[in-house]
């Protein structure tokens, strides 16, 4: 009798765990779903009441906006700058973040909090120096600039990550190499480097979201050759309308590269964001 | 292979000195073991020569080199650590070939070591596993094969057994000995186990709070301990001491204490050394094995009316806690017990196998 009463209470439970999540979940996922068809529709078909699920996509929208418009030089430029920024800021934010866990400097705790607090600043008073800087450099409008700007902020945030990865990491392993034969730079790029990976890749893809999505560093220091999908989206409110069907497969151009990234990587990026957290 | 040396080494973190003064000649092909209680600067020893921690000041010499400020890649050691510390990405036949490949050596010679040391070690079957896939034993014999393959001068083990159960650890002691008879490399061994130091070193090294307190044979050390720490650290169970005052009456010199201990120096040289020590304070020691029980209430020399407080069997042997006043000893009698706890029994202490200390510095008087 009892054990039925727990079974039933623990069907409840799942139920409304199940729907709950289910809520959640379309909740989050409706407006990405209801973009990508909407890409794929007429514009005179995304409107129709009451939307159509099951129809014949078009990919008149993504045709049109590679082939009229400069859709493929802004992607060109959102790719070029979320990489490079992305890629610098991996570089020397894992050598930086190596030293700051390994090397026993005194006051290496003060040094690496100042670092991971620039990375706070909020952007948008990081734009007037930056702005200031690169007017004096003639760097406005020029993709390096976009590229230093991005890694203004993903270098610290790359190296506070990666810091933090190496100084959970015991240091025997590290030590053996040496006595091995190797020097402390094969040690650390032999032995510490790979246990590292999941952070690594983790680290990698949130830098290359922040750059990625970025408006506002974009909006104000690129030009018209430079400009990037997201500068791109904005653009297409005009005074004589929203163009529906280009900001919808816009939109999806911009979430689709992470999307697949993200689950590309999704093993290495649940470990990466734990091992902060385990122990 | 080759000698190691230290001279005068001290080693500082900040104001605090955890190595005090290290002077240490190790032979060619010597297996030494460093010993003592936790924190006493014996990891910290062995990582200076290693070349992972900076001398503080002194030197250390590996031949006749002196390797101070020289990288550990050139020392030409092998180490284990005391968590393996095996490269956690890369199989067991890339763990043992890593030194070798950085070395440059080619292939075959890397095969040929690598499949050697495996088969010296039983681990042929794993080298193609990833260390998290074995088990604790195994990856000790991978941090050893690990060692091995590369043929050092000079081998350094850093407590290697001690994440080991109880019967591994005595099994891999042999087999580690038996390596070293083989190998016949110098090695360093850091054990805080009395026992391993007992059966596996050639030579003990006892330490205690940075300061070595004696560099001796298993058996010098067991018999000649120089002083009161090593004689306690040194046996299982611990030896017995009793704090007593030094007394000459009439032409004999006698030990005595106001729990009623009483012990006749019967040996004449020691007596008129004692002389000095008359109404001084002493430290008497007998070991568990130096105590044999007596029948009846023997009223004999150096015998002592004791209470029996504790029993414990352990099968050839037994271990009796008995007490006088606030005194306790452990006995260790051969074969099963004859004793029941709260009888009282008589002991008698041997007449010739006992030790004498210095109360204040600890220090043997008997030499
Ligand atoms: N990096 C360090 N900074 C400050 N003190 C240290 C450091 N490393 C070790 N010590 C101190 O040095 C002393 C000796 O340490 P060491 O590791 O040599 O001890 P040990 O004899 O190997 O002990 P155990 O048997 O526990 O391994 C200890 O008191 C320890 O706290
Ligand atoms: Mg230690």
């Amino acid at each position: 009798m009892a054990g039925k009463q727990l079974l039933t209470r623990k069907l409840i439970a799942r139920v409304f765990i199940y729907t709950a999540l289910t809520i959640a979940m379309v909740w989050a996922l409706m407006p990405i779903v209801w973009m990508v068809l909407s890409s794929l529709k007429t514009q005179a078909g995304m409107f129709s009441m009451p939307p159509k699920f099951i129809f014949k996509p078009t990919f008149s929208t993504y045709a049109f906006m590679f082939n009229e418009g400069n859709f493929g030089l802004f992607l060109k430029n959102s790719v070029i700058a979320s990489l490079s920024s992305t890629f610098i800021a991996l570089v020397l934010g894992t050598l930086g973040g190596y030293a700051l866990a390994r090397g026993n400097y005194k006051g290496a705790k003060h040094i690496a909090f100042w670092i991971i607090s620039t990375r706070m600043t909020p952007i948008a008073a990081a734009i007037v120096p930056l702005y200031l800087i690169f007017a004096k450099f003639h760097l406005m409008g020029t993709a390096l600039g976009l590229v230093i700007a991005y890694t203004t902020f993903n270098l610290p945030f790359a190296l506070w990550m990666m810091m933090t990865f190496f100084a959970e990491l015991p240091p025997d392993m590290e030590h053996a190499a040496m006595v091995d034969g190797a020097t402390k730079f094969q040690a650390f790029y032999k032995i510490a480097l790979p246990q590292v990976a999941p952070g690594l890749v983790a680290t990698g893809i949130l830098c290359l979201m922040f750059a990625w999505n970025d408006f506002a560093f974009a909006s104000v220091f690129t030009s018209h050759k430079t400009q990037t999908i997201p500068v791109a989206v904005s653009l297409l409110v005009s005074q004589t309308g929203i163009a529906w069907g280009q900001a919808m497969a816009t939109g999806t151009v911009i979430i689709l590269p992470m999307l697949v990234a993200g689950l590309a990587v999704r093993k290495y990026l649940v470990r990466g964001l734990s091992m902060g957290a385990i122990k | 292979m080759a000698t190691v040396s230290f001279k005068n080494v001290y080693k500082k973190y900040g104001d605090q000195t955890v190595v005090k003064n290290l002077n240490l000649e190790i032979k060619d092909q010597e297996f030494i073991v460093l010993v003592g209680p936790s924190g006493c600067g014996k990891s910290t020893s062995l990582r200076m020569l290693a070349g992972l921690e900076e001398v503080t000041s002194g030197d250390i010499y590996i031949g006749d080199t002196r390797v101070n400020d020289m990288p550990p890649k050139d020392r030409d050691i092998a180490m284990v650590f005391q968590n393996y510390a095996l490269y956690p990405h890369m199989n067991v036949y890339d763990n043992m070939a890593f030194g070798l490949r950085l070395r440059k050596y080619s292939a075959s010679e890397i095969d040929r070591r690598v499949k050697e040391a495996a088969a010296i070690l039983g681990i042929e079957h794993l080298l193609e596993r990833k260390p998290r896939e074995l088990s604790g034993g195994q990856r000790q014999r991978v941090a050893i094969g690990r060692a091995i393959v590369r043929e050092p001068k000079v081998f350094l083990m850093d407590e290697p057994l001690s994440n080991l159960d109880a019967k591994l650890r005595v099994q891999m002691r042999a087999e580690l000995a038996k390596l070293h008879q083989k190998l016949k490399t110098t090695c360093i061994y850091v054990t805080h186990d009395q026992t391993e130091a007992m059966t596996m070193g050639d030579r003990i090294v006892v330490m205690k709070d940075g300061v070595v307190q004696q560099v001796a044979t298993p058996s010098e050390l067991y018999n000649n301990p120089k002083n009161i720490f090593v004689a306690g650290f040194i046996g299982s169970p611990a030896m017995n001491f009793i704090d007593c005052t030094c007394i000459k009456e009439n032409d004999e010199v006698c030990l005595v204490n106001e729990d009623g201990f009483k012990f006749l120096i019967n040996d004449k040289k020691l007596a008129d050394k004692l002389i000095n020590y008359h109404n001084k304070k002493l430290v008497f020691g007998i070991r568990p094995e130096d105590v044999r029980g007596v029948p009846g209430e023997s009223s004999k020399e150096n015998c002592q009316r004791v209470r029996v407080d504790v029993v414990e069997n352990l099968g050839s042997e037994t271990l009796v806690y008995v007490s006088f006043g606030k005194q306790t000893i452990v006995c260790r009698f051969m074969g099963s017990p004859k004793h029941k706890v709260g009888e009282n029994i008589t002991i008698a202490l041997s007449p010739n196998r006992y030790y004498l200390f210095d109360k204040e510095s600890g220090v043997s008087v008997i030499d």
